[in-house]
């Protein structure tokens, strides 16, 4: 029996990876100098008095079957950059292909609604993400169904093979969200994403709600099927350990900048922003003997609605010098598709002969 | 044996499945889908089944009570009982009655002068004239005076010693007449008596005199002469007979003779009598008048007869034995100077303020109708009302406050104004105004209720609305509404499918609660007098009985039961609504 289903299953794989294979481009997601700001309305009129600067001038590529991992503090806009990608909260400039071509504010809302499958989304709160009324096959299945992904004799077998990809058992489909733990619902909303067969998928912060033990099952998981579907990731997160174990490249934003982009290897090891320096000198080691060199930033995150002139960090930055306060750096391609946004690493930027100075009190 | 059963389907399913079990392995859990989780829970609470309870109670009392009651809503129910009614009137007499005999007719100017001339007058014989005519009216005794006029009934020749007597006319002249008057007229005397009547002398021709005697034509007396049958009539008003029976009364004599006819008199007293010929009564005296109160009534004269021999003795009461043999208990009063009889009378009565009885549990209401009828037949009204306005006013706020909460936006807000203005519409005064309106066009009831129903919908459907748009503005922005969209279903059905269900539950904890409320606004409308209209009934358009003081006071089953079933219904209501609010949270995980 469970032979059988197996190799379904494979034959399915080989498919998937086939068609996802052919005719597409090798970049699954080019981001280009998106933004995204949200009006503040204030009076009596609703008046636009200013803006948050959620998103900045982002862009990157992620290449088919890779992991990109979005690591930043909380407010940095990593969500609102998962969701303004999915056209889920509409862009306020920029460009998003999908598959080399495909542009999602250039799609009527009918195609918007056929292409949706392709791209999807894992929430951070797999409480409030299922509809508490509906039974789990129909949360897992009911896109399926709307898109006619499977034919209609099919089906049930179809949501029972991907239930036990993400390991859910065939005979919990009849049963409500509130009877499963957060890794089972967790586990729920993988496979409602993963039943679509998608190309992409947005995780965002999808084991920070998770106990660790859950967290390992879910990041296995996730890259289970990566492997099985040839699934690209853009993983959100704030927790770098998670970052560095599933992640192929890093992006590290802060307001709304991406600040610093490598491949994983080349930015653990050689982190080149103050600010990844920061905030990877924060990762626990688990070895009570070595000294941690913690670099502490003071202050918290500006305000977005009002972001600091020049360098955004240059409020909190242990290097900053006057350059920084006046003039927003360049991204600087430091080689192997390593990107830094800092004046310290530009050298027109004229900060190698400003002479050191203490940041304005 | 059940539990074997259940072993081997256990060893089936392990064998099947393969899979040991993990603690949070959910076959450990009998699966419970929301639904069937909200009833257990609902079941579970006491108070709720309470409520149930008395809502099922209410429903059987309604919709099967009015099938079973024998009795319609507006059947009308009537008793026979005697009542004092006012009857008859009775004067005494103070006015003269003039019989005249035959062949003479008594002026109006002859009634007049009497009146004047000869009323309260002490003499026994007065004399006046009318119309040229001259009257003597004779005192026979108090309140009988006989009226006469002279008349040439002869005349007598002298013929040296021979007196001839001729009469005039077709007079009769007796013996003793003719040698009276002979007598006169040798002593030269002007007048003379025989057998006790004064006859006068007048010189006529010459050598003749013509006898003048007085002839009685007509009598006068405060007596009243009612002929106990219609035969009698024309004998009760005759001159001779009035005229025979009265001097017989004023005699005291007990017999009289009319016309060769004896009758027998039976006094009661000098101002009472009845005639009678051999054993029956022909005639009844009296000085007292009866009328009857109301036209149309003939009053026997039976009846004038016991009421005057009543009023002569002074009873208050007396029994009188009607044509049928039924014995009628009158009541005599005195008004002014007139009586009153009041007559217990069988009437076909109203059966109003009945006590409860075997026949009616909680007796009868204002209009005389089954309060029991009335409070199921009203029960359906109530609940129907109640049923009928949350289902309007839920519509409405559903789809306004879901397309406000939905698009949001100028939308919402332009919606939510709409509900503000609605909100500051008073609705008292509103409805009452609209009561009015229906008044004036004396609307159909039933069309009134369907009027009432629409208008209570469209008053009522804000508060809805405002909870439907809260709650789906809320659930708009929860991840699997993004999720929804994110997997790209289509609005309609992440509308239905998504976001109703989540609404339900509190739509249905709402509507549930405000069902109470609408009856409520509904009862009070009734008893206003601007909702529910006879002949319809609703449990408050009863209680509104209760306006009455005599009704408040003394008729408890009318109003109290209408108002214990307002406020069960109402308690039910309350106490389901708060289990379902119990049942649908899902943190009360008892």
């Amino acid at each position: 029996m469970s032979e059988v289903k197996e190799k379904i299953l494979n034959e399915e794989d080989q498919k998937i990876s086939v068609e996802s294979g052919e005719g597409a481009s090798d970049n699954v997601l080019e981001v280009k100098h998106l933004c995204k700001y949200f009006p503040i309305k204030a009076g009596l009129f609703g008046r636009v008095v200013g803006h948050v600067h959620a998103v900045e001038d982002v862009s990157f590529t992620l290449k088919r079957g890779t992991t990109m991992g979005l690591v930043g503090e909380s407010g940095c806009g990593k969500t609102t950059i998962g969701k303004t990608i999915l056209d889920l909260t509409p862009k306020t400039s920029g460009e998003v292909i999908f598959n080399g071509n495909v542009h999602l504010d250039k799609m009527s809302s009918k195609e918007l609604r056929a292409f949706r499958p392709k791209i999807q989304i894992i929430f951070q709160d797999p409480y409030s993400s299922l509809s508490p009324r509906l039974p789990v096959g129909e949360i897992i299945g009911e896109a399926v169904r709307e898109h006619n992904l499977v034919p209609p004799e099919e089906f049930d077998d179809y949501i029972t093979r991907i239930m036990e990809a993400c390991g859910l058992h065939d005979y919990q489909k009849d049963r409500y969200p509130h009877e499963f733990s957060g890794g089972q619902r967790q586990r729920i909303c993988i496979a409602r994403a993963v039943a679509l067969n998608p190309d992409f998928i947005v995780c965002d912060e999808p084991v920070s709600a998770l106990d660790v033990s859950i967290q390992a099952q879910i990041i296995n998981l996730l890259e289970d099927l990566q492997e099985k579907f040839n699934l690209t990731y853009l993983f959100i997160s704030h927790d770098l350990s998670v970052v560095q174990h599933i992640s192929d490249t890093v992006g590290v934003m802060y307001l709304g900048n991406m600040v610093e982009y490598a491949s994983k290897e080349e930015i653990f090891a050689n982190p080149l922003h103050p600010y990844t320096q920061a905030l990877f000198s924060a990762i626990p080691v688990p070895d009570p003997t070595i000294k941690m060199n913690r670099i502490i930033l003071e202050g918290s995150i500006p305000s977005p609605s009002n972001p600091p002139s020049g360098c955004k960090f240059h409020t909190r930055c242990r290097n900053c010098k006057g350059v920084c306060r006046k003039m927003a750096p360049r991204t600087m391609d430091m080689g192997n598709g390593h990107t830094v946004a800092c004046h310290i690493y530009d050298p027109e930027s004229g900060y190698a002969t400003e002479e050191e100075s203490k940041p304005e009190e | 044996m059940s539990d074997n059963t259940n072993m081997n389907l256990n060893t089936n399913e392990s064998g099947e499945e393969q899979q040991p079990m993990s603690l949070d392995d959910g076959r450990r859990v009998k699966v419970l889908s929301p639904g069937m989780m909200v009833f257990k829970r609902f079941i579970r609470n006491k108070l709720a089944i309470v409520g149930i309870c008395i809502l099922v109670f209410m429903f059987l009392f309604s919709f099967l009570g009015g099938v079973i009651s024998p009795y319609r809503q507006d059947q009308v129910f009537h008793k026979y009982d005697k009542a004092n009614k006012e009857y008859a009137g009775a004067v005494v007499n103070t006015d003269y009655r003039f019989t005249a005999a035959e062949g003479f007719t008594l002026t109006t100017m002859t009634r007049a002068n009497f009146n004047s001339k000869v009323k309260g007058s002490e003499e026994a014989e007065v004399k006046f004239e009318a119309d040229d005519v001259t009257y003597l009216a004779r005192k026979v005794d108090d309140n009988f005076y006989t009226l006469s006029v002279g008349e040439q009934l002869g005349t007598v020749t002298v013929l040296g010693k021979i007196t001839d007597i001729k009469s005039i006319g077709d007079a009769e002249l007796s013996k003793a007449l003719k040698d009276a008057a002979t007598a006169a007229v040798k002593a030269s005397a002007t007048s003379f008596e025989a057998e006790g009547v004064t006859y006068t002398l007048t010189k006529g021709a010459a050598k003749s005199y013509v006898i003048n005697g007085m002839k009685e034509v007509a009598m006068v007396s405060m007596l009243n002469f009612d002929a106990f049958t219609s035969e009698y009539d024309t004998l009760a008003r005759s001159f001779a007979f009035r005229k025979a029976c009265e001097t017989a009364m004023h005699a005291g004599a007990d017999s009289f003779e009319v016309d060769g006819t004896t009758y027998r008199l039976d006094i009661e007293d000098e101002t009472n009598a009845v005639a009678y010929l051999g054993d029956t009564e022909v005639v009844n005296i009296s000085n007292i008048i009866v009328n009857p109160v109301n036209n149309g009534v003939f009053l026997s004269i039976d009846y004038k007869a016991a009421v005057a021999e009543a009023i002569a003795e002074k009873h208050t009461t007396f029994d009188f034995v009607d044509e049928n043999g039924e014995t009628v208990k009158n009541t005599v009063t005195m008004r002014n100077n007139n009586y009153v009889i009041f007559t217990e009378q069988a009437t076909d009565l109203i059966d109003m303020y009945a006590p409860p009885s075997k026949e009616h549990w909680l007796g009868t209401d204002d209009h005389g109708m089954d309060v029991l009828t009335r409070l199921m037949y009203g029960g359906r009204i109530s609940l129907m009302v109640g049923f009928i306005v949350m289902i309007l006013e839920n519509l409405i706020g559903i789809v306004i406050g879901g397309i406000s909460g939905y698009f949001g936006g100028w939308v919402d807000t332009m919606l939510m104004r709409f509900v503000d203005l609605f909100n500051s519409i008073p609705y008292y005064p509103m409805m009452i105004i609209a009561g009015a309106i229906m008044d004036s066009f004396e609307v159909n009831p039933y069309v009134r209720l369907y009027m009432m129903m629409a208008i209570m919908g469209i008053m009522g459907w804000t508060g809805v609305a405002r909870v439907v748009r809260g709650q789906i503005l809320s659930l708009r922005e929860q991840d699997f509404m993004v999720a929804t969209e994110a997997t790209g279903i289509a609005v309609s059905r992440r509308i239905f499918r998504h976001l109703v269900p989540n609404v339900m539950p509190l739509l249905i904890v709402q509507a549930t609660m405000g069902l109470g409320g609408i009856i409520l606004t509904e009862a009070t409308l009734s008893f206003l007098g601007l909702g529910i209209k006879y002949p319809l009934a609703s449990w408050g358009s009863i209680i509104n009985a209760a306006s009455n003081i005599y009704v408040m006071t003394y008729c408890w089953f009318i109003w109290i039961p209408a108002g214990l079933l307002i406020v069960l219904t109402v308690l039910g209501f309350n106490f389901v609504g708060d289990g379902l609010r119990d049942a649908f949270d899902p943190k009360m995980k008892r």
